[in-house]
C-alpha cells in the first residue's frame, strides 16, 4: 500500500515535467500548423525586402541553418583538438583547468557572450553585423558544450582497450583512429547533433551580432548580415497588433521546432547504437 | 665466433703462456639496473636489478601492491618517468631504435583482464599488425600464432565471428596470440590466468612453456601452485623492491630471506 502512495507521490511530481512541455508543443503546433502553407516556405523572396508583409520564411530558414552549420564547423575541430589534448598530452594539472574553464564556460549566459561578439567583433575587428560574426559567437557558445560531450565519450572507452591498443605499439593516431573513433562516434556525433540544436535554438546573441528583420535574402558574403528564425520570430512577436506578423510568427516557431526536434531525435537514435 | 672474438682481440704476444679461448658471452634478454620509479610522492619501485635469459619462463611473484605490475608496465615503457637502466638484448631502451612505439611491439604485453577490440577473432589477431601487413598476412600465419597460444583447435572454424563470443579463457589466449603476431623478442604476461577456469589456466601455461623456448618470458602471478609449475627463474617482490631471486627449485625449498619465507607461508609479506 505505501509503495503504491509512493509510486502515485511520484507520479504526481513527475507529471508537471511532462505535461508542462507537451503543452507548450501542442500550443505552438495548433497556433502555428494552420499559419503554415507552401508559399511560406518556397515562395519567392523579393517579398522578403517587403518590410512587414513578409510571407516567405526560406530566407530565414536558411539563415537559421548557415549559422548553425557554421559554428558547428567553426567549434568541432577545435572541441577534437581539445579532446586530444587532454586525452594525450594534457597533465592532470592542465586536465583539471580545461574541464574548470569549460564548465565555467557552459555557465555564461548567451547574452554575454553576444555583448563580447558585439564589442569585439563588430566594432573592434569591424566585422559589422554578419554572418561570419554570428557563427563564430554561436560555435564559442557550443565549444564547451562540444569539448565536454566528447572529453566524456573517451572517458567511458575502457582503459584495457586503450591499454592494450598502446601495448601493441600503435601510435597516437592508430589509437585515434582503430580505437576510439570506432568506439566513440555515435556519442560524438550525438553531441554535435545536440550543439548544433543548441546554435539552432539561441537567439540572443546572434540579435545584435548577425541578424536583422528584412532586407536580406541571401547574404552576399560571410561578412553580410543575414535573417534567422529565432530573430525573426522575435522582431514579429513584437508586432503584436498585426495579426499577420503574429501568424508568421507561430509559423516559423513550428519550423523552428520541427528543425531542432528532428536534430534531438537524430542525437536520441544514435544514443542508442550500442557503444562497443 | 671464437673466430671473431679472437679476431677481434688477438693474444697478447708478450705473454709465452698459451691464452684461453675467449667464450662469447650471451646477452641477457633483459637487464634491469638499478629501476626506481615514483609516481607522485610515492615510490613505488626501488633500486630493482636483476637479469633473465634469452630464452625461458621467469616468474615475478609478491604480494599485492609489490608493483610487480607497475614493473611490466615500466619494461613495455607503458610507465616512463622511471629510473635507472634497461636493456632488452642489449639494447637501451631509452635509445630504442624505431621509438617506443617499436619497443612495445617487441616487447609483448598481456594484461590481467583480456581486453578485445569489437571485430572478429582473425582481426583481432593481426590487430597489431600495419595496415599492409593485415591486408598480406596469411591463414597459415593466423593459424600459427593460435596454435602457439593453444586456442586454434577451439576456434579454426569461427575465425570470422566476432572475438567477443569466446569464453574469457580463449579471450586472454587470443590476446596472446594478439601479441605473438607481432613477432615480439619477449613476452611480459600480468596474471595472466587470474579468475580462469583449470582447463583455460592448463591450456595457458602449456602455451607459456612453448613460447619460453624462444623467448624469454615473464609472468607476474599471485599463485604460488603456478609459480611452482611454471618453474624457471624466480623473481620475488615486496613493497616495490626486489627481495630475492634464483631457481624456483632453490627458492621453494631453500629460502634465503625470511620475507620470501614468510611469503611462501602466509602469502603476504610485511617487509614495508
Amino acid at each position: 500500500m505505501n509503495e503504491r502512495r509512493a509510486k502515485t507521490f511520484v507520479i504526481i511530481l513527475a507529471l508537471p515535467a511532462l505535461l508542462l512541455p507537451a503543452a507548450c508543443l501542442l500550443y505552438i503546433l495548433f497556433k502555428g500548423v494552420p499559419a503554415l502553407d507552401w508559399a511560406m516556405l518556397f515562395g519567392s523572396s523579393e517579398a522578403a525586402d517587403a518590410f512587414g508583409s513578409v510571407t516567405t520564411l526560406w530566407p530565414q530558414i536558411a539563415g537559421s541553418l548557415l549559422l548553425m552549420l557554421g559554428a558547428c564547423l567553426l567549434a568541432a575541430p577545435v572541441a577534437l583538438g581539445g579532446t586530444l589534448f587532454y586525452a594525450l598530452t594534457a597533465s592532470a594539472r592542465q586536465r583539471q583547468g580545461l574541464l574548470g574553464m569549460m564548465h565555467l564556460l557552459v555557465g555564461i549566459p548567451p547574452i554575454v557572450y553576444g555583448l563580447c561578439g558585439l564589442i569585439v567583433l563588430v566594432h573592434l575587428l569591424h566585422w559589422g553585423i554578419s554572418l561570419l560574426t554570428g557563427m563564430v559567437i554561436l560555435a564559442v557558445i557550443i565549444l564547451p558544450m562540444l569539448l565536454l560531450n566528447s572529453v566524456n565519450a573517451i572517458a567511458r572507452i575502457p582503459s584495457e582497450k586503450t591499454e592494450a591498443a598502446r601495448a601493441l605499439g600503435l601510435s597516437h593516431g592508430q589509437l585515434i583512429r582503430r580505437v576510439w573513433l570506432p568506439a566513440a562516434w555515435p556519442a560524438l556525433i550525438t553531441g554535435l547533433l545536440l550543439g548544433m540544436a543548441r546554435a539552432l535554438s539561441e537567439t540572443a546573441p546572434i540579435l545584435f551580432t548577425a541578424t536583422v528583420f528584412s532586407g536580406v535574402a541571401w547574404p552576399d558574403s560571410l561578412f553580410s548580415p543575414v535573417t534567422s528564425l529565432q530573430t525573426h520570430i522575435f522582431y514579429l512577436a513584437q508586432e503584436g497588433a498585426n495579426a499577420q506578423s503574429v501568424d508568421i510568427a507561430w509559423a516559423s516557431a513550428v519550423i523552428l521546432v520541427a528543425l531542432v526536434t528532428a536534430l534531438s531525435f537524430s542525437a536520441s537514435a544514435l544514443r542508442k547504437v550500442r557503444m562497443h | 665466433m671464437n673466430t671473431q672474438k679472437k679476431a677481434a682481440s688477438p693474444p697478447d704476444m708478450r705473454s709465452t703462456v698459451p691464452q684461453p679461448a675467449i667464450k662469447p658471452e650471451r646477452e641477457p634478454g633483459l637487464k634491469v639496473s638499478g629501476l626506481s620509479l615514483e609516481l607522485g610522492d610515492a615510490p613505488i619501485l626501488r633500486d630493482i636489478s636483476f637479469s633473465l635469459p634469452d630464452r625461458g619462463i621467469s616468474i615475478l611473484i609478491g604480494p599485492s601492491g609489490a608493483g610487480k605490475s607497475t614493473l611490466l608496465r615500466c619494461l613495455n615503457l607503458l610507465h616512463q618517468s622511471w629510473q635507472g637502466d634497461l636493456r632488452i638484448m642489449g639494447q637501451d631502451v631509452r635509445a630504442w631504435t624505431g621509438g617506443e612505439d617499436a619497443l612495445r611491439r617487441t616487447v609483448g604485453l598481456i594484461a590481467q583482464k583480456p581486453a578485445l577490440f569489437p571485430c572478429s577473432i582473425a582481426q583481432n589477431v593481426v590487430f597489431g599488425l600495419g595496415k599492409k601487413a593485415r591486408k598480406q598476412v596469411s591463414g597459415e600465419r593466423i593459424e600459427q600464432v593460435l596454435r602457439q597460444a593453444a586456442l586454434w583447435d577451439e576456434v579454426k572454424g569461427r575465425l570470422s565471428e566476432a572475438a567477443s563470443t569466446l569464453s574469457v579463457g580463449q579471450q586472454q589466449r587470443l590476446c596472446i596470440a594478439r601479441a605473438l603476431a607481432l613477432e615480439p623478442a619477449m613476452l611480459l604476461l600480468d596474471e595472466p590466468t587470474a579468475s580462469l577456469d583449470p582447463r583455460s589456466k592448463q591450456c595457458i601455461e602449456t602455451s607459456l612453456r612453448q613460447m619460453a623456448e624462444q623467448m624469454p618470458v615473464l609472468c607476474v602471478t599471485h599463485d604460488i601452485e603456478q609459480a611452482k609449475r611454471l618453474g624457471g627463474q624466480i623473481i620475488f617482490m615486496c613493497d616495490g623492491r626486489l627481495i630475492e631471486s634464483g631457481d624456483s627449485d632453490d627458492f621453494f625449498t631453500r629460502p634465503e630471506r625470511i620475507e620470501s619465507r614468510e611469503f611462501l607461508r602466509w602469502s603476504v609479506c610485511d617487509c614495508g
